[in-house]
C-alpha cells in the first residue's frame, strides 16, 4: 500500500500555514507593509521586528505575509486559469481528434515556441497590471502545457472500455466528456496543478525583476525581493532580500514535493508535459 | 548445486522459465547485481573464477569466458555499428589497432557465415535480420577465441527456420576450437540432440544431471522423467495427447522445508514433504535429488501407492494413465 | 531523412508565422502605438480639426508644424492608417532583411543596430549557462547511476531536488550576496574589457542560470542511465569483458541521452527567460536589459523585434535538436 508519507504533510502543512497567514493577514497583529517610515529604516531582525525593516522602514515580516496574499493568489488564479482553458481544449481535442485536434494542437504548439517569460513580457508590456491581469498572463502561459497532457490523458481513456460501453449505451459527447473523461483526466492534472502553481509564484518573481509584476504598492514576493537585491541594499541588509527568498524557496519546494508526491501515488506515466 | 565440465564438451541446463538457469549463468559471467548475495566456488581451469574478479582481472571475461544472450535484438547497442561492436573487443583485450580490429572483425562476421561481412559491419544492427543480428552477437562472443561459450537460450527470440542453423554454427564452431560451451535452453529436444551432459534445474537447484544418453533413457527424477514424456515423439500417433506438467514452478522467496517438486509430482509421499532429498551419486556419472527416484523400485512402489489413493501426499489428484 | 526535414522545415515556418503574427498584434492591439509616439497628441481630433470644426493647434517646440501634422506624419511614418494585416505583413518584409524600424523612443535610431550591440552579452551568458550545466550534469549523472540508489546518489537526488526549486532570481540575489559582495570572490559587475573579465564576472550570473538546467539534465540522465544499464547490450558488453568506465561512456551513454536532448531544446526556453532576468540582477547590458527598457519607454519597435528574434531563436533551436536524434539514433534515420 502506498501512502504520501509525513514529509508530504509537512509540505502540505506549510502550505496551510501560509494561506491562513496570508487570507487573515488584516486581522494579524502585524505592522502595516506600506507605510513608509513606520519603523526606523534598515533594522537587522530583532523580536520587534522579526525579519528587520527595508529601507523606506517597513516591517518585512509583514510585507512577507502581505505578499504571500498576492504571491499565492496569483500562483492559484494563473493554474486555475490554465486548467480551465488547457484543460479543457486538451480534452477536446483528444476526444474528437481529426481537424479540432489539429487546430488546437498548433495553437498550444504555437504558444510553447515562445519562451514563456518573452510571451509574459510581450503581454504585460501592453496592458495594466494588477493581480487579476497578472494571473491571466501567467495563466495563458500554462495553458498549452496544461493542454498537452490532458490531450495526452484523454486520448488514452477515450479508448477505455467504460467510455466505449458509455457510447454504446447512447451516452452523446458532452455527456461522456464531463462524466467519463474529466473524472479521470483530473487526477494526473492535479500533480500538475500543484507544479504548476509553484512555477506561476515564480513566474511573478519573475516579471517583478521585469518590472513587469502588479503595479501600484501592492505588495508580492518578487516586489519585497527585488526591493531588496540592489547591490547596495543587498550587501548591508541582505535580510530584505533573503526573507522573502526563503519563504518563497519553502514554498515552491512544498509545492515541487507534494506534487510530486501525488503523481506517484497515483502512479500516472508522465506524457507530454 | 554442483557440475564440472571437461574442454571441448557441451553441457546443456534445462529448466523452465524462473528456474534459475539464467542466474547460473550470470554468477559465472560474474554479471550479479552487486547486491547479490555470492556463495561457492567456480574454477576454471584451476582458477577461482571469484577471486579473478576480485582482483579486477581484466582479461578473463570476454577472452576465456563468455556468454551469448538471448536476445539478439536486445543485446546488440543500437547505436553502434556491428562491427564497432565486434572490433572493441579485440581492441580492449588483445590491444589490436582500429584497422587491425576491423579487419578481424569482417574476418570473425565472414566465419559466422554473415554475408556480405564487408557491408555488415559498416550496417547498424536495426538493418539486420533476428537470425544475422545472432550472428553478429556470437562473433562478438567469439572473437578472443573463448575456452568456454555460455549460450543462454540463443535460439529462443530467433526465428523457428533459423534456431537450427544458429544451433548448428555452434555445434561446428565448439568443435572446430575445441571450446567447451554450456548451452542454456528450456528445450529438452535441443539438449537431447547435441550436448554431452545435461543438467535438469527445478526452483534453483540442479534435481538431476547426467550424461544426455543416460538422463533420456533411465531418468531418476520425476520432474526430468515428466519432462521427457512431455516431449513430441514421431512415433506417437498425430493427436496424441501430450503428458503436461499440473501446477506451476513454487515462488522461490521463503520457499518451506520440503521437495520444490513435491506439489507437483505424482510420486509425492509423506517424507517429500519434510525434507529437502539431498543429492544422490555426487561426483559421479548420475545424480539427482529425490526420494522416490522413477524407474527404481521406490519409485514405482510411491506412484502405485498414490495411484490407488487417487491423491499424493501433497494433495494432488491424480490417475492411472497408461504411459509409455 | 529528407522528407522529414522538409515537414518539420514547413511546421517551423508555420510556426514562426504565427508567433511573429501573435506578437505583431499583441503589441498593436493590446496596446497603442500612435499614443507611444506622440504622446497625449494621440487624443487629438485630427479629422475634426481638418473639418475646421476645431482650431489647428501647435504645442511642439518646432513651430513649422501643426500638431495634426506630426501626428499625421507619424502615422505616415510607421504605417498606422493601414489596416493590421497589411501591416504585419509590410512588417514582416522588412524584419526577414533584417530591416526592424525604426526605434520610437531614440529617434530614428534603426532597431537592428540597437539590438546587434546588446545579444553578444546574452549569447556569451547563455553559452556559459550551458557549458556548466551540461559540465555538472553528464559527470554526475553518471556518478549517480553507477551508485544508483546508494548513498551519493540519494545526496545526489536531494540536492537536485532543491535546486529544482530555487527560482533563477533568488539563486542570483543569494549567490551576488555571498560570493560578490561579501566574499568578493567574483566581480559583482559585467566586465567586457578581456576574455578572463569577462570569464570571471559572468561566472556568478553563468552558474545562477546552469544549476537549474544541471539539476534538471542531471535527474535526466541518471533515470535514463539506469534503465539503459539493465539493457541485454550492457550485459553483452560486461561478458565480452568491458570495463565499466568503457561501458558507460561507450556504450550506455549516448542511448541515454535522449531525453536531455530534448530538455535541452525545451529549456532553451527557461534559459533566455532566466537570461532576462539574471541581466537584471547582475547588471548586464544584455538583450534583457534592453527589452525591459524598451517596455517602460513603450518603445514597441524595439520589443516587438527582440521578442521575434528570440521565438524565431527558441524556435529553430528545436528543429535542430529534432535533426539532432537522428544523429543519435540510426533508427530515427532509418524511419524516416
Amino acid at each position: 500500500m502506498k501512502t504520501l508519507g509525513r514529509p508530504f504533510w509537512i509540505a502540505v502543512g506549510w502550505l496551510m500555514l501560509l494561506t491562513v497567514l496570508a487570507v487573515f493577514a488584516s486581522w494579524l497583529p502585524l505592522e502595516d507593509p506600506h507605510e513608509i517610515g513606520a519603523a526606523e529604516a534598515r533594522l537587522g531582525p530583532s523580536s520587534s521586528h522579526l525579519f528587520g525593516t527595508d529601507a523606506l522602514g517597513r516591517d518585512v515580516f509583514a510585507r512577507t505575509i502581505f505578499g504571500a496574499r498576492i504571491s499565492l493568489l496569483v500562483g492559484l488564479l494563473a493554474i486555475a486559469f490554465g486548467m480551465l482553458v488547457g484543460g479543457g481544449l486538451g480534452i477536446v481535442a483528444g476526444y474528437f481528434r481529426g481537424v479540432t485536434d489539429q487546430v488546437i494542437s498548433f495553437c498550444f504548439f504555437t504558444l510553447l515556441s515562445f519562451p514563456a517569460l518573452v510571451l509574459a513580457l510581450l503581454i504585460t508590456a501592453t496592458i495594466d497590471r494588477n493581480q487579476w491581469t497578472v494571473s491571466l498572463t501567467l495563466g495563458i502561459l500554462s495553458i498549452a502545457s496544461v493542454g498537452r497532457l490532458s490531450r495526452a490523458n484523454t486520448i488514452v481513456f477515450a479508448e477505455r472500455e467504460f467510455v466505449q460501453a458509455a457510447r454504446v449505451l447512447g451516452a452523446d459527447s458532452t455527456r461522456i466528456i464531463t462524466h467519463e473523461l474529466l473524472p479521470n483526466v483530473m487526477i494526473p492534472m492535479g500533480a500538475l496543478a500543484l507544479l504548476g502553481m509553484g512555477i506561476a509564484i515564480v513566474a511573478e518573481g519573475s516579471l517583478a525583476f521585469l518590472g513587469l509584476s502588479v503595479e501600484g504598492d501592492a505588495v508580492s514576493w518578487g516586489k519585497s525581493i527585488v526591493d531588496g537585491s540592489q547591490a547596495r541594499d543587498l550587501e548591508n541588509n541582505p535580510n530584505v532580500a533573503l526573507f522573502p527568498i526563503g519563504v518563497m524557496f519553502l514554498t515552491v519546494l512544498a509545492l515541487n514535493y507534494a506534487g510530486d508526491r501525488v503523481r506517484e501515488y497515483f502512479d500516472v506515466r508522465e506524457t507530454a508535459f | 548445486m554442483t557440475f564440472t565440465l571437461e574442454q571441448g564438451e557441451m553441457l546443456g541446463i534445462v529448466g523452465e522459465s524462473g528456474s534459475g538457469k539464467s542466474v547460473t549463468a550470470k554468477a559465472l559471467m560474474n554479471l550479479l547485481p552487486r547486491t547479490a548475495e555470492i556463495d561457492g566456488r567456480v574454477r576454471f581451469d584451476g582458477e577461482d573464477v571469484r577471486a579473478l574478479a576480485a582482483a579486477g582481472s581484466r582479461h578473463f571475461w570476454g577472452v576465456r569466458m563468455t556468454m551469448v544472450f538471448q536476445d539478439p535484438m536486445t543485446s546488440l547497442n543500437p547505436v553502434k555499428k556491428c562491427g564497432e561492436q565486434i572490433a572493441e573487443t579485440l581492441r580492449y583485450h588483445l590491444g589490436h589497432g582500429r584497422v587491425a580490429a576491423m579487419k578481424a572483425a569482417t574476418d570473425l562476421l565472414e566465419q559466422v557465415g554473415v554475408p556480405e561481412p564487408g557491408r555488415r559491419v559498416n550496417q547498424y544492427p536495426h538493418q539486420l535480420s533476428g537470425g544475422l543480428r545472432q550472428r553478429v552477437v556470437i562473433a562478438m562472443a567469439l572473437a578472443c577465441e573463448p575456452d568456454l561459450l555460455i549460450a543462454d537460450e540463443p535460439t529462443t527470440a530467433v526465428d523457428v527456420t533459423v534456431q537450427k542453423r544458429i544451433l548448428d554454427l555452434l555445434d561446428s564452431l565448439r568443435k572446430e576450437r575445441g571450446m567447451s560451451m554450456i548451452l542454456i535452453t528450456h528445450d529438452l529436444g535441443v539438449a537431447r540432440g547435441r550436448c554431452d551432459d545435461v543438467a535438469v534445474m527445478y526452483a534453483g537447484r540442479i534435481v538431476e544431471r547426467s550424461s544426455t544418453e543416460t538422463l533420456f533413457d533411465r531418468s531418476r527424477h520425476p520432474y526430468t522423467d515428466a519432462l521427457v514424456r512431455s516431449i513430441p515423439r514421431i512415433e506417437q500417433p498425430s493427436h496424441a495427447r501430450l503428458d503436461p506438467i499440473p501446477g506451476r514452478p513454487p515462488e522461490l522467496i521463503d520457499p518451506p522445508v520440503q521437495c520444490a517438486f513435491a506439489p507437483r509430482c505424482r510420486y509425492a509421499q509423506a517424507d517429500c514433504l519434510e525434507s529437502v532429498p539431498p543429492t544422490e551419486g555426487v561426483g559421479e556419472s548420475h545424480e539427482f535429488a529425490c526420494h522416490h527416484p522413477a524407474n527404481t523400485p521406490r519409485g514405482r512402489e510411491a506412484l502405485a501407492n498414490n495411484v490407488a489413493a487417487g491423491v499424493t501426499a501433497a494433495g494432488l489428484q491424480i490417475s492411472y494413465r497408461k504411459t509409455r | 531523412m529528407r522528407s522529414l526535414v522538409l515537414s518539420r522545415l514547413a511546421q517551423l515556418v508555420l510556426v514562426l508565422l504565427a508567433v511573429t503574427f501573435l506578437a505583431f498584434s499583441a503589441m498593436n492591439v493590446l496596446g497603442d502605438p500612435l499614443f507611444n509616439i506622440v504622446g497625449p497628441l494621440a487624443e487629438l481630433d485630427c479629422d475634426a480639426v481638418s473639418r475646421g470644426e476645431i482650431a489647428s493647434t501647435s504645442s511642439s517646440l518646432d513651430a513649422t508644424r501643426t500638431d495634426c501634422e506630426i501626428v499625421a506624419e507619424a502615422k505616415a511614418e510607421f504605417r498606422l492608417d493601414e489596416p493590421l494585416m497589411k501591416r504585419y505583413v509590410l512588417w514582416l518584409t522588412d524584419s526577414a532583411r533584417g530591416d526592424f524600424g525604426t526605434s520610437f523612443a531614440s529617434e530614428g535610431v534603426p532597431v537592428s543596430d540597437i539590438l546587434k550591440e546588446k545579444f553578444p552579452a546574452s549569447i556569451k551568458l547563455m553559452i556559459y549557462a550551458e557549458v556548466i550545466a551540461l559540465g555538472l550534469a553528464i559527470p554526475l549523472g553518471v556518478y549517480g547511476a553507477y551508485r544508483a540508489n546508494r548513498r551519493p546518489d540519494r545526496i545526489l537526488s536531494v540536492v537536485s531536488f532543491g535546486a529544482l526549486a530555487i527560482p533563477n532570481f533568488a539563486l542570483g540575489v543569494v549567490l551576488l550576496y555571498v560570493f560578490g559582495l561579501k566574499a568578493g570572490i567574483f566581480p559583482s559587475s559585467y566586465d567586457s574589457s578581456s576574455f578572463r573579465t569577462e570569464l570571471t564576472s559572468l561566472f556568478l550570473p553563468a552558474l545562477t542560470l546552469g544549476s537549474g538546467l544541471a539539476a534538471g539534465y542531471q535527474r535526466l540522465l541518471r533515470t535514463d542511465l539506469v534503465t539503459t544499464l539493465q539493457e541485454d547490450f550492457v550485459h553483452m558488453a560486461r561478458a565480452k569483458g568491458m570495463t565499466d568506465r568503457h561501458i558507460m561512456f561507450r556504450h550506455a551513454l549516448r542511448p541515454s541521452l535522449f531525453s536531455v536532448i530534448t530538455v535541452f531544446g525545451i529549456q532553451t526556453g527557461a534559459l533566455i527567460g532566466g537570461a532576462l532576468v539574471v541581466e537584471q540582477i547582475y547588471l548586464i547590458p544584455g538583450v534583457g536589459r534592453e527589452l525591459v527598457t524598451a517596455v517602460v519607454r513603450d518603445d514597441f519597435p524595439v520589443v516587438l523585434a527582440g521578442v521575434t528574434i528570440i521565438a524565431t531563436a527558441f524556435v529553430v533551436i528545436n528543429f535542430a535538436v529534432d535533426l539532432l536524434y537522428g544523429w543519435l539514433d540510426p533508427r530515427v534515420r532509418a524511419k524516416s
